[in-house]
């Protein structure tokens, strides 16, 4: 705990506040904001993403599955129910969490391509469901004047809002995942992803372990899933399928699966880029494409790979003890 | 009678010859027959499809997800030569499974060799495969557009009644033209000397290269063949489905269940999975609800999983760690 005193961030703070205070002013375009809004929701979900498959080394290729169950269960209960904004989050979010339990069981026992096929076999489920249990999701046509949601009293309307509370809601992601990290509970999760026997004969309990962060993993993009619900107030299962699944685990692996900061780097360039392609238009994808097997290629640490020199700089040139953190 | 082909395929594997009849005999007395029998010919595409996963996997540890779209430029080049050049379905099927062949080289070459030689964690290999996916599937939509294509059958679609149960021709080919293709590969695989130095560099990758064997070329062998195989199964699939530039998730996904449920690595385990899916997708489509099928049959692979970690058909229980 001293030593969290004598690395205290300064500027990691000044950087937060910044931005947060500024980006709604500079960027007043009310597309741009959007965009911004869905970094931040793609975040929350990479991060989950990374603690399961950086930390732990199971691939997911489902957490589009658990996206749509928050963003289904908390906008069902406020639509049907009239449900207050918070509660249908913590509703969700247990919701969200037994299925991160249901998939865990089986995917303890599996790995490598046997557990990515369990994952996708999730996600396509949920997405079925949701398509065919047309009585309570409307079926493909979704659902639509989702309510806008109210906290502490004050109605979240526009853009704008919604960056400040998806900011909160990623910074406290963001926290609480490199607390996890940097905790015994993160030291485990590398533990068993660099050798699950060698993890066991150690007595840890490993299954406890992996079905844990499958928990905490689908928690976050539940979370995810809630805020999605509310901002786009409306919801199909076509914002749910397995391609969406991949280009989570892309944005998990371009930005660096085994750092938070990658989640976020990674959400945010995958995002912009295919933004920018757009100017490209039917070449647009193909970019994309090539852009990420590229990447894979030549980064293979992904983008926060490049961090790391800039870390060890700063530990230097600002005498500040940054490296006795990791 | 049908039964003649699989005997051929899994010569070797003791227990299957004898799995046949008993399952048969189950589905006669429990389910209708005609479900079955609507499988068959879907199942032999998931088996091809299966098989293309299980070879790369074997060969080389690479579980290559954009074998779906492989697939789907298969039926597109096979369209194109069949309707547009006017050329027959044979030479289609043949032109097709080469360009495919050469695709899966370079494949190969440009992008898993590299990775390979970085050593690079398994999950970026997942996602350079995935990009290729979405390479193919966007190269196909630019040069195809994105309307669906109807390809016309090479045969009749009349059904034939056999008593109750009915079949058409079309059905027929597809089930041979699978089989057949198997076969081939069979042979090739147990009498080649690449088919050899295959099985041996899958059985034990640096023994193999302790005995000579260039695995980069072995490599190549396998991607080649695997990307042909699901050129023919493109071609195959195509007069049933409409082809279009995004049929290849599904049919990609549906092939690696195939594989997986056979347990990956594991050619006639591959195949078994192929029919296996095939069937259970039929009737579960047929006798419980047509719009929950897919979702039961991911249902049903969870529960395999989680029941037998290593495939339903793998004879010796490895522990997958």
């Amino acid at each position: 705990m001293k030593m969290m005193k004598t690395t205290f961030k300064w500027y990691l703070f000044l950087v937060i506040a910044l931005v947060m205070l500024l980006t709604p002013q500079f960027i007043t375009n009310v597309y741009y904001q959007h965009i911004i809004n869905l970094v931040g929701i793609y975040t929350l979900i990479t991060i989950g993403l990374n603690i399961l498959s950086g930390y732990t080394g199971q691939v997911s290729m489902g957490h589009a599955g658990y996206y749509a169950i928050g963003t289904y269960v908390s906008s069902l209960l406020m639509l049907n129910l009239h449900m207050p904004f918070w509660l249908s989050v913590l509703i969700a979010v247990v919701a969200v969490a037994i299925c991160g339990l249901v998939v865990g069981i089986p995917a303890m026992k599996l790995s490598g391509p046997y557990l990515v096929l369990a994952t996708v076999g999730f996600g396509e489920i949920v997405r079925l469901v949701i398509l065919n249990w047309t009585p309570v999701t409307k079926g493909a046509a979704g659902l639509t004047g989702i309510p806008l949601p109210r906290l502490f009293g004050l109605q979240i309307t526009g853009e704008k809002d919604f960056f400040y509370l998806i900011f909160f809601v990623v910074l406290i992601g963001c926290y609480i995942a490199q607390r996890i990290a940097r905790s015994k509970i993160g030291r485990t999760y590398m533990a068993i992803r660099e050798d699950e026997l060698a993890a066991e004969a150690m007595g840890v309990p490993v299954n406890t372990y992996k079905i844990s962060a499958f928990v905490i993993s689908a928690i976050y993009a539940g979370i995810a899933g809630c805020l999605f619900g509310a901002y786009s107030g409306v919801a199909s299962p076509d914002n749910f399928t397995f391609d969406d699944s991949v280009g989570f685990l892309c944005m998990s692996v371009v930005g660096g699966n085994n750092t938070i900061i990658g989640a976020l780097i990674g959400s945010f360039v995958l995002t912009i880029l295919s933004e920018l392609l757009r100017v490209f238009q039917s070449l647009r994808l193909i970019l994309y494409g090539l852009i990420l097997i590229m990447t894979v290629i030549y980064m293979p640490k992904g983008l926060a790979g490049f961090i790391e020199p800039v870390r060890k700089w700063m530990a230097i040139h600002m005498k500040k003890s940054t490296l006795i953190q990791d | 009678m049908w039964l003649v082909p699989f005997m051929v395929v899994m010569k070797g594997t003791s227990e299957y010859p004898l799995l046949f009849p008993l399952l048969f005999q189950w589905l006669r007395d429990v389910v209708k027959l005609q479900y079955f029998l609507n499988g068959l010919p879907i199942g032999s595409i998931y088996a091809l499809v299966a098989l293309s996963y299980s070879l790369i996997y074997a060969a080389s540890g690479v579980l290559n997800w954009s074998q779906g779209d492989i697939v789907m430029l298969g039926a597109f080049i096979g369209f194109t030569i069949i309707n547009v050049i006017k050329l027959g379905f044979t030479t289609g099927l043949l032109i097709s499974m080469i360009v495919l062949a050469l695709v899966g080289l370079l494949i190969q070459i440009a992008i898993l060799q590299p990775l390979r030689n970085r050593q690079a964690p398994p999950i970026n290999v997942v996602i350079a495969t995935l990009g290729v996916a979405i390479l193919i599937r966007n190269v196909a939509l630019v040069i195809w557009g994105a309307d669906a294509q109807n390809s016309p059958s090479p045969v009749s679609t009349k059904p034939i009644y056999l008593g109750s149960l009915s079949i058409t021709p079309q059905d027929i080919l597809i089930l041979m033209a699978g089989i057949a293709l198997m076969v081939i590969l069979q042979f090739l695989l147990k009498r080649s000397k690449e088919g050899k130095a295959l099985r041996a560099v899958a059985q034990d990758r640096y023994a193999a290269i302790l005995m000579g064997i260039d695995t980069n070329r072995s490599d190549g062998v396998a991607f080649a063949a695997s990307a042909s195989l699901g050129a023919a199964a493109g071609m195959l699939v195509a007069p049933i489905f409409f082809v279009t530039f995004n049929m290849g998730a599904l049919i990609g996904l549906k092939g690696f269940v195939a594989a997986v449920i056979g347990g990956l690595g594991n050619i006639p385990g591959a195949i078994a999975g192929g029919f296996f899916l095939g069937i259970i997708e039929s009737m579960a489509g047929g006798q419980i609800s047509s719009g929950y099928r897919d979702a039961i049959t991911y249902a049903l692979l969870i529960l395999v999983l989680w029941l037998k970690p290593a495939g339903l058909f793998l004879r010796k229980t490895r522990q997958k760690v």
